[in-house]
């Protein structure tokens, strides 16, 4: 499918999904965090979508608004088409429910994005830091991370 | 006082029935450690692939200075070429690495971020500014990343300090690190006709001395006394 055909009938699968910026270069949509597992595995499962592949699943922490958009790339083998899923989630309780039991690649994904960013998957089976000492202390990408060992460029 | 010999440290004395060879334990030991330097496998980032992964290749042959055993555990290797960036992750793992190597060991940094942490100094949770603060340097080569003629130049200079300064008198002292940076306004073509000048001189092998050394029946010598003037000499490899 073309890319709006594809994200208009993304949005009319539920009334938790909506467009999210027609200026984007692969079909983009935004999906309420409590519908986002019932929503992919729907994706993945009927044949005129056939997303099958979870590509990527990365954070941006949108600092300003109070938010981290937690975005999940989609692919599909059958249609090579892509889609990129969003979820806005408030920066003081990042919390969503994880996408392990539709794309089991999506734990170890999501244990990077918790690593990194301090994002909770609910239901999560093995939520440890991935890449990080398991005694690191914060979550060094998020905008407002700080430590002693951090250097700050000299004006 | 006889020969002194350009490769092995020495001098050369005449004795009847042959010659003898005149040197120091301290030299030609160092001579042999500086001429087959081990280095370990060791690449953390870009710079490995661009410079080390690039010299050990045919087209720089970092062969040709005795220093191409790349050895995967350290426990075999004697030289430990830092190329990349070092994280504060990595950091424990690089001291092992540097005390399970062998005495004499050395060590060439190269590349801005193992130097002083590069373009990551600032901002950064995690990486390490310069792997000096972790374990002991000889040679810096600067560059992001080094051409493979730097890191040849700064080989050179660790034969060159290994050459002179240490002494079994005193093992493990450890002499001052030096930054092994090309003088400015030196252009790769220079390096690169510095280089083959360097392999063709010390691959010619000389036809008419050659020629002179052995006893040839009398009617060839004298056919071959006709162009002797002219002093042939093949290039080796020099390509």
């Amino acid at each position: 499918m073309e890319r709006e055909a594809l994200q208009a009938a993304v949005c009319e699968l539920d009334a938790a999904v909506s467009p999210l910026d027609a200026n984007a270069d692969r079909a983009a949509v935004v999906v309420e965090a409590s519908a986002l597992p019932a929503i992919v595995r729907r994706l993945r499962d009927e044949p005129q979508f056939a997303f099958a592949q979870l590509l990527d699943h990365v954070a941006v922490d949108w600092i300003d608004r109070g938010q981290f958009e937690l975005i999940y790339q989609l692919y599909s083998f059958k249609h090579k088409h892509f889609l990129s899923v969003s979820v806005f989630v408030p920066r003081d309780d990042p919390r969503v429910p994880t996408l392990c039991r539709v794309h089991p690649v999506a734990e170890w994904q999501e244990r990077e994005v918790y690593d990194l960013f301090g994002v909770l998957y609910d239901d999560h089976p093995d939520l440890r830091r991935l890449f990080l000492e398991d005694d690191w202390v914060g979550f060094p990408l998020r905008k407002d991370y700080q430590d002693d060992f951090m250097l700050d460029r000299p004006r | 006082m006889g020969i002194v010999t350009d490769k092995l440290p020495g001098a050369l004395e005449k004795v009847p029935g042959g010659n003898v060879l005149v040197t120091r334990f301290d030299e030609i030991i160092n001579w042999a450690r500086a001429s087959s330097l081990w280095p370990l496998t060791f690449g953390t980032s870009c710079c490995a692939i661009e410079m080390l992964m690039a010299t050990g290749g045919p087209r720089h042959d970092l062969a040709r200075f005795g220093a191409e055993v790349a050895r995967p555990s350290p426990r075999q290797a004697d030289l430990l070429i830092l190329a990349g960036t070092i994280v504060k992750r990595m950091a424990p793992r690089l001291r092992t690495l540097y005390e399970q190597m062998a005495e004499p060991r050395y060590v060439i940094a190269t590349g801005a971020c193992t130097i002083s942490g590069g373009p990551f100094i600032y901002h950064s949770y995690t990486t390490v500014r310069g792997a000096d603060e972790i374990i002991p340097v000889d040679v810096y080569v600067p560059g992001c990343p080094p051409r493979p003629e730097q890191l040849f130049h700064g080989l050179l200079t660790l034969q060159k300090m290994i050459k002179e300064g240490e002494t079994i008198r005193e093992p493990g002292v450890r002499r001052k690190p030096v930054i092994s940076a090309l003088p400015e306004g030196i252009t790769l073509e220079d390096i690169q006709g510095e280089m083959k000048e360097l392999l063709v001189k010390e691959n010619v092998v000389d036809v008419q001395h050659a020629v002179d050394k052995l006893k040839w029946p009398s009617g060839l010598n004298e056919q071959s006394s006709g162009k002797s003037g002219a002093n042939e000499s093949g290039a080796g490899d020099g390509t």
